[in-house]
C-alpha cells in the first residue's frame, strides 16, 4: 500500500492493516522533522514538501515491488506526507512485514534508502519569516544508493 | 500542438512558475524544444546546463535530447530529490 497525504497517519492503524499471524517480522521506519539549521545558521521552523504526485507514486510502486520480491515480503507499506511540516511531525513511514526479521529490516533500509535518490519530492526549510530555503540532496544519500543497486540489480 | 512542461524545486522558485503550456507550430525534438525555450528566456541556459537535472516525458526519464514531441506530451524538469 502506498499514500501520499497531506494529513498525520496512526503507527497503530497502519500497522493492523497488515498484521497477520503468518507474520513473524515487522520493522518499521519512521521519519519525522528534527530542528536543523538554516544556510544563514537560523534555527528552521519546519519543512514544506514538494511532489510530483503522479510520478512519485509510480517510483514508489517499482521500489514496494522490487523490496517485496527480493526479500520475500508479505506486506510492505509507504506513506509520505506533503505540504507545510511543524518540528517533530511525521513525514514518512515504511513498513515492511515478513516471516523472519532479517528480511524486513534488509528491505526496510533499502524502500527509506531509495525513497530519499528516485522519488520526486522536494524538501524546504522554512525560516522565522515563513520564507522557503530549498534542501539540497545529501551526498552520502546517493553514495549509499550505490551499494543497493548492486544488491537490487 | 501543445505540450505542457511541470517545473520542481529550484527551477519552479527560478522560473516563479509551476508549469508552462507550450503551443508549438510544428512538431520538435526536445534539443529544439530546450533551444526554443532558451531563446524566449535564458534562465533556461542555466537549467539546461545542469546536469543533476532530470527530464521526464509522460512519467518515463528521458534520455534522448533527439527523441520527437508529440502532441500532448507532458514534461517535467526535476532537480535532485530531497524526500524522506
Amino acid at each position: 500500500m502506498i499514500k501520499i497525504v497531506k494529513e498525520s497517519f496512526d503507527l497503530e492503524n497502519e500497522f493492523q492493516k497488515i498484521s497477520s499471524n503468518k507474520n513473524g517480522a515487522y520493522s518499521f521506519f519512521l521519519g519525522t522533522v528534527r530542528s536543523d539549521l538554516s544556510f544563514s545558521n537560523t534555527e528552521i521552523k519546519g519543512i514544506f514538501l514538494e511532489c510530483y504526485e503522479e510520478l512519485a507514486l509510480s517510483q514508489l510502486e517499482k521500489i514496494r515491488l522490487q523490496a517485496l520480491k527480493k526479500w520475500d515480503l508479505s506486506e510492505c507499506i509507504i506513506i509520505h506526507r506533503v505540504g507545510r511540516l511543524n518540528l517533530g511531525e511525521k513525514i514518512v513511514l515504511v513498513i515492511t512485514s515478513s516471516s523472519h526479521r532479517s528480511n524486513s529490516i534488509e528491505a526496510c533500509e533499502y524502500v527509506i534508502d531509495s525513497l530519499k535518490i528516485d522519488v520526486a519530492f522536494w524538501k524546504f526549510h522554512i525560516l522565522d519569516n515563513e520564507e522557503k530555503e530549498i534542501v539540497y540532496q545529501k551526498s552520502k544519500d546517493s553514495e549509499k544508493m550505490l551499494k543497493w543497486r548492486e544488491i537490487i540489480n | 500542438m501543445n505540450i505542457t512542461i511541470k517545473y520542481f524545486s529550484w527551477i519552479r522558485v527560478k522560473l516563479k512558475k509551476s508549469h508552462d503550456l507550450i503551443e508549438l507550430d510544428e512538431r520538435m525534438s526536445f534539443k529544439e524544444l530546450k533551444n526554443n525555450l532558451i531563446s524566449k528566456d535564458p534562465i533556461f541556459q542555466e537549467i539546461f546546463k545542469d546536469n543533476s537535472v532530470k527530464y521526464f516525458l509522460n512519467l518515463k526519464e528521458l534520455n534522448d535530447d533527439d527523441l520527437i514531441l508529440n502532441n500532448g506530451d507532458v514534461l517535467a524538469f526535476l532537480p535532485p530529490v530531497t524526500g524522506g
